[in-house]
This record gives structure tokens, C-alpha cells and sequence, in this order.
């Protein structure tokens, strides 16, 4: 720690504590979820709660899990790979030119762009599902894949980030020197801009992957079937089926606690491998764009 | 036509190029929805000028002023935790020296956030739980010896904003630390050797320049907690309805539009949450001087 | 250069407000509902054009696959597609939420559905903004006068709205008196036949063996368990938007005092019997509940929950008010839909009379208790001759039929009112009795929000 700050024993204690305090917070559940995948229902209850189970208790959760409903957890996690994955993809090649055009280009309509990106981030979900959702059922798209990726691929933050950092860590000299040096506009951006932005693409590509991961309410509302949920959704057919949570569901062909502990844990994986390795260039990405302010 | 006359007309032409895709989604999925939701917020189901009667509607429900209630404390509650405690902790893993202690510590701080809505309250669930928690101890400590004492309806705003923190808070953190090391090492040194000590540097150099950083968090987290939505739908739903299903009031447009069949009013409502979210979001745009040119 | 630009200007105007247009269009194509194929048929409601080969797309939850998986097997040429969802329970509403959004867009509804709450039919048979009302009228000739006659008495209540049945109800939730057999014979208590008795057994275990418990008012269902079948006057549904809520009459206080003083001395606590926590305090330590049927699976005869030991559970009749007949309450009881707008009505009856009657459903997989009654009797038989219980089942059959008809089933969910102010007062201290005029104002409010005439 460092030696010109908190002088003297006290002030180091005292911060000692609170970083350990907060590092319990912050691991305590986590660690407890992982345990609880290993753990019998009677087991989660009764015995200690850091207490691991055994291989052989996840062994039959993962089994009770993944033979619910004939496997529908699969089909959730694909479903939910393909959405997220796809609306990503739009939204790559939709936002990024536009952030850039946004920060280094004049034209008309502009600042309206701009002004509207940040209006529209602020829009409650509520508001807008219903009316997209008139608009999709008019082509005829409710139901179909495309019905949440086109939505989702439409990311405010997304441009608004990729603006951010071309305004402020691509020099406009280096354009300029590059029209000079001949270069057609498609090249500048291509062979100049774009290189320099791999940090930012990574953190667009990262925000919105682990945003339409996690969407919630817009899939749910879209389709109407099971085989199209993807795992968030999916994950209160679980909680349904737990009688813990759902009396009414107690008897055939219930879901067990820690289960639906599994069942946590299995539908954040993809998430969690990317912020796994995702921490390095999130800062670089985030403060890149700082540096000049 | 000169030369410059071609590059500047391409250039414009490109930029159309450029922002033509994203203009499209802006359009289907931002502005025409926003408008569709504007006109069914002053017209009534059979599509006929309303005038205000939606909006005094829904500001005469019963449920409206304790939602309004409920999410203003939890913003309260969130945000100041949020800005007080994001960049307290960002400074002091930013005077850690030890690198390996340092990253470590943002990578705990950082993990939750992939357990985001559903997955983040399911969890929270169990804590909240005095006989599965493995903190009962603390809870016991509170008073709290079952599930339906800890979520009382005095207790929530806090519990929510418990929730978002520990999954939001450590990105925050990152951030600002990333944010820090951006600040140049000559200006630290030069204020040390005038005798600062690090509370000093920390308040006088290291905050003013994560203001706008600060500011910015703000606003993204005020877009989010305005809509509070997830988190007390599903913990509704998982304490069979003891949080009750109209907590938030952007769970009550939910309401509005899908349990009575209320279109008009739910838009009422969401309309009145957007001019709530920008003029807060205006105080800390200006606070914050996220629009100043530098 | 001046002139091009504008030109280029011009274009993009000409491109952007060419696209508003397109999507303006297909805002205002989907405000028409494709009512064009709709004919009023002989049913009772307008049917769209029959087409006895169309494929009919069925809506279960989890638990009910099964039945669906039964039908296909009785029925294999039948063109059928089932749908899982979460059965619209637990307040999600879905079956609703869908249904009207499938309104909005004038297509996609399911032919059959089932909801595991029962009260439905309360919106599922009214007109919902000019559009056709979702539900199709049974009653009218779509499904057999007989077959509806043979249902348990009163059990069609819920899915009856102004004379019309719209829904036909897959199991019974009777509230029934559950007792540990081997517990009360070793304690020498008697089975209580009144609540008064139930009362002074509650006081005396207390006394004597403190610890256990004789039910619980943790649960959303308090006021089904409990005040249903006292009679009280809290949801009295007099017609499809008009309810009258006193919960200020005495049979209300009664059982609201007899229950403050069970509170009190710990013998009816308020945790529900579905959290790990009841599980883990109270396991061996039921000396009886009232619950509903369905409660000796799901809580009693559950190797996740209390797991009672076969041979010791008994079943007794519901509780009466001294000096009254006994009546009792209904907790859920899920029920079938068929969709007014479905292009095979035959194919959809024939499933929903399947699933509600035929045995290789009914009797021999499903966990509940039918709710037709000769599927009932068979299955009564089948639960005695698994030998768990400690008595004959002969209490569940009488209480099928005696559920107070003064309770209705409107839109609003009296479980989630309950929830949300009462289940919290009584966690911090207060008293039933003192929550009462409370409940009537939440209940008086959400009803009038649902377009409720209350009084």
C-alpha cells in the first residue's frame, strides 16, 4: 500500500477492513452457488452451507437438469447462442461505421443521430416492446429468430461508446494526411480507423453480447413457444416447475434447489467465460476514449 | 469541380454510408416504437384524442405514488452507494502497489457482473434466505430469523440496491481504476512532494478527474434503475407475490398493459418515467460536464 | 455543388421519410384484426372456417406433457402440436399477456390451453377492446351436456360465467383436514370436527407438547384455507365486473381471532410449507393442517419435503363452524381452455374432454384429484389401495362437493392481495383481526383497478 498515504497504523486498518469486507461481499455468494450445485435438495437445507457436496450429487442435479422437459435446456442454451451471437453481428457492422461517421465526419442529421442515441437509452423497455412488437407482427416475423435478434441488434450504448472513442483518441490529422495520401474514404476508414479500434469493437461486441444474453423480456414477449426461449426465459420455466417457488407445480415432474442452482449457473457460462477474459480490454477500451479528456 | 469538391461530396456521401444501417434500426426500433408509444399515451383504446385523461388516470391509481416511492428511494439508496462507494474503492486498488493483490482484487469485485437479472436474483434469493443463507449469522444479527421478515416492504429498496451493486458495481470499478492510471504519474508526484498525503490527492487530483467518468456512470445507471423491472418481478414471483407485482412503476405499466388490457395507460406511464429519467440524467450531464469540449 | 447537394439532400429526405411510410403502413395494417374468415357457427360464438385435418396446437405447462403424451397415444392420427410453458403460475399471467398480444396481432392464438390458476375463464370469456373474446362456449353444443353433468358438483363453478361454462377444470383443490395419525394417538388427542375444537387442540398442544404444529398462514392460500370455509364474505363475485367485500362480518372475525391466537402460541406459524425453512423447523413436527387435496403429494408423501412415513397420514373431513353445516375452501385446480378461434374445434374438444376424463390420464398420471367425477372415484380407489394413508379417502370425496359457492373467481388474484398485506403485517407482529379493514381496502382497490364495481 502506498507509504506517503494513510499514515499511520489506523488509517491502513481501517482500510485493510473495508476492501476485506467488501471482497467477502462480493465472493461470498458466488462461492456458495458453486457449492450448492454439489449438494442434495435436503442437503442445501440442512447441512453447512459451505460444506461442499459431492461429484456424485452434481452428477444427478446436471441429469435432472438436462433431461427437463426431453433436454429443453439444450435447445434454450442454443437458442440463446444464435440470438445473442446474431443480433452481435448486426450490430457490429451497423454501430461501428456509425460511431465513426458520428465522430469524425460532418453531415446532416448529424447531431439529431446523436441527440436521438442518447434519448433512445434512456426509453424504458415497457414502452417500446409493444409498439416493436406490432411492427414485427405486421412482416409476419413474430415467432421467428429474427423477431428478437433485429431488435437487439439496435444498441444506442453500442454507437455511443465506438463515438466517444474515435472523438477522442483518433487524431483527425491522420485522416486528413490519409485523403491526402489518396485514400478513398471507405479505405480511410478500413485500412486507417478501423485497426485502431479493435479495443473499442471488443467492447461493443462484449457490452452486447452479455446484454442480449441476458435479455429478459423482449424474447419473452416475441415467442410465444418454449422451443424458441432462450435460457433467461427458460429459466423461469424452471422456476416454475420448483415447487419452492411454484406450490402449484409440487408432484410429477418437479425441479429440485439446487437444480435450479445448476441451472443458474449453467445459463451465465458463456457469460462468465467472456468476462473471464474480457477484464484486460475493458479497461483499455473504457479509458482509451478517457485519455484525452 | 476540384478535386477538394470530389473528396468533400464522397466524404458526405460515405458518411450516409456509414450511418445508413444503424439510421434503419434507429428508426424501426427507437423512433417509430417511441412515437407509436407517444401517440397511445394521449389517445384512449378506441384510438380517439384523450388529452391528459391517461395520465390522470395513472397518477390516480392507488399504486402509482408508492412505485414513484419505491423506485426514488432505491435510486437514492443505489446511486449514492454507487458514487461514493465505486470510487472509494477504485482509489484505494489504484494505491495498492502489489500487482498481483490488486488484480486480483478488481477481478472479485468484477465477477459478479456475469451474473446479471434473472441469474443475479435467483441467487440472492438463497442469501436473502435465513435458513439456506450463508450469512444467517448476519441476518440473525439484524433480527431477521425468517424469509418474510427480511423482505418486509421497508426493507426492499435496500435489498435492491444490494442486488445491483454486487453486480454492477465492479465493472464501475474497473473503469475508474482504468481511468486512474490515466491520470499522469508527474502531477501525483509533484502534489507529494508538496507534503499531500493520499486522502488529499485523492480528493483534490484523483476525483476531479474521474468527475466525468463519475458523471457518466450516473446517467447509465440512472437509465437502468429507473427501470427497475427484473428484479422485483422475479422476486415477486419467487416469494409467491410477498413483494408485491407493482412495486416499480415500470412493473405497474407492465401491469397496465398486460393484466388490464391497458395499452394507453401503461404508455402514460412510460412516458412520464422517460421525462423523470432525462431531467435527472440532465443534472448530472451538466454536474458532470459531459458535453464541455475540452 | 450547391444544386447537388440539395439533390442528395432531397434523396435522403426522399429515402428516410419513404421508409417511415413502409414501416408506417405495417403499423396501421395490424390495427385491423383479420375478423374476415370469422362466422357465427352453432356453437354460440363465431367460428372461423372448420378444418377437420388442421394441426391443433396445444399450450401445457411442464406437469401436464403427460397428458398431452396420453392423447397422442390414444389418438395417434390426430395432427397435434404441443406447446410447454410456465402454466401462467405464480402471478406471471402469461396465458393472458399472450393471449392478448395474440389479440393485438389479430393471429397466432393456440387451440387448447392450460392454466394451472382457475380463474381464467374470468377475462377469457369477455370481449377485450372490441376483439372476440379468446374463450370458446362448451356449453353451447361444443361439448357433450352429459359430459359436463358428470363433473363433481360445483367444480365447473370457476369456469362458469353468466350461465356459460368456458373452461373445463382438470383437478380439484378441496380443502380437507390432514393429520399425523401416529403422532395424535400418541399424544391421546381426538380428531377435531369443528373449528372450535380445532381451537382449544391448538391451546392444549401449546401447553403440552410446544413445538408442534397444527397448521400454518404463511402461505398465499390463508385465505382459502382459512376464511373461504369460514364463509367470509371477502370475494363474493356477483357478476362478470361486480364483487361485494365485507370482511368486517363476523364470519370474518371469527376465524381471523382463532387464528391470532394460534399465531400467538406458536402453533400455526407464518412460513410457508414451500420454503426449505419449513422443511427444515417443522419435519416430524405436523400434527395436522388443512390444505388442499393435493397437499399429501406435494408436501406430505414428498421425499423433499416432510416425507411422512407411509401408514401414518390420515385425511379427515373439513372442519365446520359449531352449529353449522361444514363447508370448505378451494385452493387452485388448474383448468383447460378451447380457443374461439381455433380451425379445428373437434380436434381441440376432443382433446380437452381427453385430458379431463379419460382415465389413462386422469386416474392413472395425474397427481391430483380429478375433477370429473368417475375419473375422481377410480382415482380415490387407486390412492387407497397404494396403502400410504393411515384412513380411507372417503373425506376428499364429500369435500369435492360441499366448497362454499360464496367465494368467487374473478380477475384479480385474492392469493397475491393476501400476500402482499397480510402475509407482511402478520411477519411484523400485528394481529389478523387488526389487519382486516386493511385487507378490505387492498382488495376493494385492485378490484376497481380491474374494472370492478365493488361494494
Amino acid at each position: 500500500m502506498t507509504s506517503a498515504g494513510l499514515r499511520g497504523w489506523s488509517g491502513r486498518t481501517i482500510v485493510t477492513v473495508m476492501v476485506a469486507v467488501f471482497v467477502l461481499f462480493f465472493a461470498i455468494p458466488l462461492v456458495w452457488l458453486l457449492l450448492a450445485t454439489t449438494k442434495s435438495a435436503r442437503g442445501l437445507i440442512v447441512g453447512n452451507p459451505f460444506a461442499p457436496g459431492s461429484l456424485d450429487g452434481l452428477s444427478t442435479n446436471w441429469s435432472q437438469l438436462f433431461a427437463f422437459q426431453d433436454g429443453a435446456v439444450t435447445t434454450w442454451m442454443g437458442n440463446s447462442a444464435l440470438y445473442a451471437l446474431g443480433a452481435l453481428i448486426i450490430t457490429l457492422v451497423a454501430g461501428i461505421p456509425a460511431g465513426y461517421a458520428l465522430a469524425l465526419t460532418e453531415f446532416r442529421f448529424r447531431r439529431l443521430l446523436l441527440v436521438l442515441t442518447l434519448v433512445v437509452m434512456l426509453i424504458p423497455n415497457t414502452a417500446l416492446v409493444l409498439p416493436i412488437f406490432l411492427e414485427l407482427n405486421a412482416v409476419g416475423l413474430i415467432g421467428s429468430p429474427l423477431s428478437v435478434i433485429l431488435p437487439m441488434s439496435f444498441f444506442p450504448f453500442g454507437v455511443y461508446l465506438t463515438y466517444i472513442y474515435f472523438s477522442t483518441s483518433i487524431p483527425r490529422d491522420l485522416l486528413a494526411a490519409a485523403r491526402i495520401d489518396g485514400c478513398r474514404e471507405f479505405e480511410v476508414f478500413t485500412k486507417i480507423a478501423l485497426p485502431l479500434a479493435a479495443p473499442i469493437v471488443a467492447l461493443v461486441a462484449f457490452f452486447s453480447f452479455v446484454q442480449n444474453w441476458n435479455n429478459f423480456f423482449l424474447p419473452f414477449v416475441m415467442l410465444p413457444s418454449s422451443d424458441g426461449y432462450p435460457v433467461q426465459v427458460g429459466l423461469t420455466s424452471l422456476l416454475a416447475s420448483t415447487p419452492a417457488f411454484n406450490p402449484s407445480s409440487a408432484g410429477a415432474q418437479s425441479v429440485q434447489l439446487p437444480t435450479l442452482a445448476l441451472a443458474t449457473v449453467v445459463s451465465v457460462l458463456p457469460v462468465l467465460i467472456v468476462f473471464l477474459v474480457s477484464q484486460r480490454f475493458l479497461v483499455a477500451g473504457m479509458t482509451a476514449g478517457g485519455t484525452k479528456e | 469541380m476540384t478535386m477538394v469538391d470530389r473528396t468533400a461530396r464522397q466524404r458526405g456521401a460515405m458518411s450516409y454510408g456509414f450511418v445508413s444501417l444503424y439510421a434503419v434500426l434507429t428508426l424501426a426500433f427507437g423512433i417509430l416504437p417511441a412515437l407509436y408509444a407517444l401517440y397511445l399515451a394521449f389517445t384512449d383504446a378506441e384510438g380517439g384524442f384523450a388529452g391528459l385523461a391517461n395520465f390522470s388516470k395513472v397518477v390516480g391509481d392507488f399504486r402509482f405514488w408508492p412505485a414513484v416511492t419505491h423506485v426514488a428511494l432505491y435510486l437514492l439508496i443505489w446511486l449514492g452507494a454507487l458514487v461514493v462507494l465505486v470510487t472509494v474503492l477504485a482509489v484505494i486498488v489504484h494505491a495498492i502497489r502489489v500487482r498481483w493483490l490488486s488484480r486480483t482484487l478488481r477481478f472479485v469485485f468484477y465477477l459478479p457482473g456475469a451474473l446479471a437479472g434473472a441469474s443475479s436474483v435467483m441467487l440472492w434469493l438463497f442469501v436473502l434466505d435465513p435458513t439456506a443463507s450463508p450469512v444467517s449469522g448476519l441476518l440473525g444479527l439484524f433480527g431477521f430469523e425468517s424469509f418474510v421478515q427480511v423482505i418486509v416492504p421497508g426493507n426492499l429498496p435496500v435489498i435492491f440496491a444490494i442486488i445491483a451493486f454486487w453486480t454492477g458495481a465492479g465493472g464501475w470499478i474497473v473503469i475508474m481504476y482504468g481511468a486512474l492510471n490515466n491520470i499522469s504519474a508527474e502531477v501525483i508526484e509533484a502534489a507529494r512532494v508538496d507534503g499531500a498525503g493520499a486522502v488529499q490527492i485523492a480528493w483534490r487530483i484523483q476525483i476531479p478527474m474521474l468527475r466525468k467518468w463519475i458523471a457518466y456512470m450516473g446517467i447509465m445507471s440512472l437509465a437502468a434503475g429507473t427501470q427497475l423491472f427484473v428484479e422485483p418481478q422475479l422476486l415477486s414471483q419467487a416469494s409467491n407475490a410477498i413483494v408485491p407485482n407493482d412495486y416499480s412503476l415500470n412493473q405497474l405499466a407492465y401491469q397496465y398493459a398486460f393484466q388490464q388490457n391497458d395499452f394507453n395507460g401503461a404508455a402514460a406511464i412510460s412516458l412520464l418515467l422517460l421525462v423523470i429519467a432525462l431531467a435527472l440524467s440532465a443534472v448530472f450531464v451538466t454536474r458532470g460536464g459531459l458535453f464541455e469540449r475540452d | 455543388m450547391a444544386r447537388f447537394r440539395r439533390a442528395s439532400y432531397v434523396r435522403s429526405l426522399l429515402t428516410i421519410t419513404g421508409s417511415v411510410g413502409v414501416l408506417a403502413l405495417a403499423l396501421a395494417g395490424c390495427g385491423g384484426g383479420s375478423d374476415d374468415s370469422a362466422t357465427t357457427g352453432s356453437y354460440g360464438f363465431p367460428q372461423a372456417t372448420q378444418d377437420d385435418k388442421a394441426t391443433i396446437t396445444v399450450w401445457v405447462d411442464a406437469d401436464r406433457t403427460k397428458a398431452a403424451d396420453a392423447f397422442k397415444k390414444a389418438n395417434p392420427d390426430v395432427p397435434i402440436e404441443v406447446v410447454t410453458y410456465d402454466g401462467s403460475a405464480n402471478g406471471s399471467n402469461s396465458f393472458r399477456t399472450k393471449m392478448q398480444l395474440f389479440d393485438r396481432a389479430g393471429s397466432g392464438w393456440p387451440d387448447v390451453v392450460f392454466s394451472s390458476q382457475n380463474n381464467d375463464a374470468a377475462w377469457a370469456s369477455q370481449k377485450s377492446n372490441g376483439k372476440q373474446a379468446f374463450a370458446a362456449v362448451l356449453s353451447d353444443g361444443l361439448v357433450a351436456q352429459d359430459t359436463l353433468d358428470q363433473f363433481t358438483k360445483g367444480a365447473l363453478n370457476p369456469c362458469t360465467v353468466e350461465g356459460k361454462v368456458y373452461c373445463l377444470r382438470n383437478d380439484l383443490a378441496q380443502v380437507v383436514l390432514f393429520y399425523n395419525k401416529a403422532l395424535l394417538d400418541k399424544f391421546g388427542y381426538q380428531v377435531p370436527k369443528t373449528w372450535q375444537e380445532y381451537q382449544a387442540l391448538g391451546e392444549k398442544v401449546a401447553q403440552e407438547h410446544p413445538g408442534y404444529i397444527i397448521g400454518t398462514v404463511g402461505d398465499a392460500f390463508a385465505p382459502e384455507i382459512y376464511f373461504w370455509s369460514s364463509k367470509c364474505q371477502a370475494n363474493d363475485v356477483t357478476g362478470p365486473k361486480a364483487v361485494t367485500v365485507n370482511t368486517g362480518s363476523p364470519e370474518c372475525q371469527r376465524v381471523a381471532s382463532m387464528l391470532d391466537v394460534l399465531v400467538k402460541n406458536g402453533t400455526t406459524p407464518n412460513i410457508s410449507v414451500f420454503t426449505p425453512e419449513f422443511v427444515k423447523k417443522y419435519s416430524g413436527m405436523v400434527l395436522m393442517a388443512p390444505g388442499p387435496a393435493w397437499y399429501s403429494g406435494a408436501i406430505f408423501n414428498n421425499p423433499e419435503s416432510l416425507k411422512v412415513p407411509a401408514g401414518q397420514l390420515g385425511v379427515a373431513a373439513p372442519l365446520a363452524w359449531a352449529g353449522e353445516e361444514a363447508v370448505t375452501g378451494n385452493v387452485g385446480g388448474g383448468t383447460w381452455f378451447v380457443s374461439s378461434h381455433s380451425k379445428n374445434l373437434k380436434a381441440a374438444e376432443s382433446f380437452v374432454r381427453f385430458a379431463t376424463t379419460a382415465d389413462e390420464y386422469q386416474v392413472e398420471v395425474a397427481p391430483g384429484y380429478p375433477a370429473y367425477a368417475p375419473a375422481g372415484a377410480k382415482w380415490v380407489k387407486k390412492q387407497e389401495e397404494s396403502k400410504y394413508y393411515a384412513t380411507d379417502l372417503q373425506a376428499v370425496v364429500e369435500a369435492g362437493t360441499a366448497i362454499w359457492s360464496g367465494w368467487g373467481s374473478g380477475i384479480f388474484s385474492q392469493e397475491a392481495i393476501w400476500a402482499k398485506t397480510m402475509t407482511p403485517g402478520i411477519a411484523s407482529g400485528k394481529s389478523l383481526v387488526s389487519l382486516l379493514p386493511e385487507w378490505q381496502t387492498a382488495i376493494k382497490n385492485q378490484a376497481q383497478v380491474d374494472g370492478y364495481t365493488v361494494k
